[in-house]
């Protein structure tokens, strides 16, 4: 009798630890909800509607997208080969690749490996990588990830403004309307919103990145010197330069330095340019785009096509 | 005791033919196990490997190798579902476990584990079928003249290990005959009186083989080999399979996916190529047989 109330109680206490480690049968329980965005070129265009859903303890990036579409994959379930029948393939001399970013930061694990742990936004993208194979952060996931981090963890968010006048305030807003609390400290660990005119930022090593092209960035923009002072200039798919937009230009791009968070850029050619691209930081103007430029009132997402 | 992986000299069809043939035949099988995910096809090849063996009269290997390889298929099983999570159904949560990192098991994975493990059972029974029916020293003649020194060391390995086995029970069966009262040997003391044993069978090796002739180099077997009236039967069976399972490839027989969700194609083709698959098991069977 006393042996059989043992064996209970060490199979109580075993189901127990077990249960705290996080074992147990089937997906688990909710862990909060999850958006998935699907698009192609940079997202240019949707490949299906976004849908939000709860995801469960055992959730990946990959289990929630084969929830909500069709795919294939290979290497044994860790790359993603098609979603919706558009397959990854050489076209025309150019690669073509399924990509992914969760909570706008492209992952450094793959979407088997990458456990979700609710709130994250995932989208996938579809594109042409020829010109930049690595695109590390994108601004399409707003307010991501400055309202809930990365990589399951939430970072502080530090505005640092550079002879930015009025558009600091107007981003301060901006970030204050998202819920986005600031941080008045200086960690290592600190999303940074850059906002200033190009001259301003140019300096700091991360924004500096955009002079060596997308390849190094993952932005298509550059801003390039004149006699007259920069000019914000729009790139193609390719990387090559699609367009100068004028003075008055502004552009709202992210980029990342190696394993440091990623930084946003608010800037333009000059102090009109940074306001309008202030301007840019809501859901409706950033949504699904990698960056934006804006030139007179008019947004155009990043590349050009 | 005999293994009942050693080849064994019996009146078949399959021993009787000429090692080329056998080797067509068994490897065609063989080469479907490695081509082929699709499990009805994987298990098709078994069953045909495994009538192979029964029909050539070697039933206790064919049991044997089952055995074992059933048991190397759980194993795979269960090392494939600790080490991949990937997969939409998890059927189980382990949390987080030291260099597995989170240990999610899925159906998906377990699946794929017995994909991986089927194939190793089938090659298994494939080979034990092999290794009872197909005379090596016929093998090793003609390697031969293809690759003279190759087939030289590998009939010193084939005979040599047996030997060596079999002065290893020898020893072990002169120890008992001591008596019950007799301190027992240690495996060291077993080790070393058969390696000095060894030493002196390399030494009478070496002197035959000098007597011979092999180190005078030159043509020492005869070119062809005898053939057998079993031969062209073992050739185009083998032929035949392996042309239906490139066939069967190119239209869609091997449909399989584990991941992200278990997807098995049954159609027509591969069922027509299971079926030819199983039948061509029955290709070492006697044509007198009742």
């Amino acid at each position: 009798m006393s042996t059989s109330r043992g064996t209970a109680a060490a199979i109580a206490l075993l189901s127990a630890a077990l249960a705290a480690a996080g074992c147990g049968f089937g997906p688990g329980s909710g862990v909060g909800e999850v958006s998935l965005t699907v698009t192609r070129d940079y997202g240019a265009e949707r490949v299906q509607p976004p849908v939000s859903g709860e995801a469960s303890e055992s959730d990946t990036v990959m289990r929630v997208l084969d929830r909500e579409a069709k795919i294939s994959t290979r290497y044994s379930g860790g790359f993603v080969q098609t979603i919706d029948g558009l397959e990854a393939d050489e076209r025309f001399g150019h690669s073509f690749d399924w990509f992914f970013y969760v909570n706008g930061v492209e992952s450094p694990v793959g979407a088997a490996d990458f456990a979700l742990h609710g709130g994250e936004a995932i989208w996938w993208d579809y594109r042409n990588w020829s010109a930049a194979e690595r695109v590390p952060a994108v601004v399409g996931s707003w307010p991501q990830p400055l309202l809930g981090g990365y990589e399951g963890k939430s970072h502080p968010v530090r505005l640092e403004c550079r002879a930015a006048g009025a558009a600091c305030g107007a981003v301060r807003g901006r970030l204050g309307a998202a819920g986005i609390t600031l941080s008045a400290g200086r960690s290592d660990d600190a999303i940074r919103v850059l906002v200033g005119p190009w001259a301003q930022l140019r300096d700091d090593p991360a924004a500096a990145q955009l002079e060596q092209g997308p390849q190094v960035s993952g932005v298509f923009a550059d801003f390039t010197q004149d006699a007259g002072g920069y000019r914000l200039q729009g790139l193609g798919e390719d990387g090559d330069p699609a367009h100068d937009f004028g003075p008055d230009a502004g552009l709202v791009a992210a980029t990342r330095r190696f394993d440091a968070p990623p930084v946003w850029l608010v800037s333009g050619a000059t102090a009109g340019g940074v306001l309008a691209a202030a301007g840019l930081l809501d859901a409706a103007h950033l949504r699904d785009h990698y960056a934006v430029a804006t030139e007179g009132g008019r947004e155009t997402p990043l590349p050009l096509r | 005791m005999r293994s009942p992986f050693a080849y064994t000299p019996r009146p078949g069809p399959l021993q009787a033919a000429s090692p080329g043939a056998a080797v067509a035949y068994l490897g065609a099988l063989v080469a479907v196990a490695f081509l082929y995910s699709n499990p009805l096809v994987l298990a098709a090849v078994g069953v045909g490997a495994a009538l192979a063996g029964y029909t050539a009269g070697a039933g206790s290997a064919v049991r044997i190798a089952l055995r074992m390889g059933l048991t190397l298929a759980l194993l795979i099983v269960v090392v494939n579902v600790l080490v991949v999570d990937r997969g939409e159904t998890v059927l189980l949560r382990l949390g987080e476990a030291p260099l597995l990192g989170r240990v999610d098991i899925t159906a998906e994975a377990m699946v794929e584990g017995a994909i991986l493990g089927l194939r190793a059972a089938v090659a298994m029974i494939a080979f034990a079928v092999y290794s009872a029916c197909v005379d090596p020293d016929r093998v090793l003649r003609a390697l031969r003249p293809i690759a003279g020194r190759s087939a030289l060391t590998a009939a010193l390995i084939s005979r040599l290990v047996p030997v060596a086995v079999a002065d290893a029970t020898r020893l072990r069966d002169a120890g008992r005959l001591r008596g019950p009262a007799a301190a027992p040997i240690g495996r060291t003391a077993l080790l070393r009186r058969l390696m000095a044993g060894s030493l002196d069978r390399a030494v009478d090796v070496a002197a035959t083989l000098e007597l011979r002739g092999y180190g005078l180099g030159g043509p020492r077997v005869e070119r062809g080999g005898r053939r057998s009236r079993y031969d062209t039967r073992f050739y185009a069976v083998g032929v035949a399979v392996l042309i239906a399972a490139i066939a069967g490839m190119v239209l869609g027989a091997d449909s399989f996916h584990a991941y992200p969700t278990i997807e098995v194609g049954v159609g027509s083709g591969t069922v027509a190529l299971s079926a030819l698959i199983v039948l061509s098991g029955l290709a070492p069977r006697r044509r007198d047989a009742r």
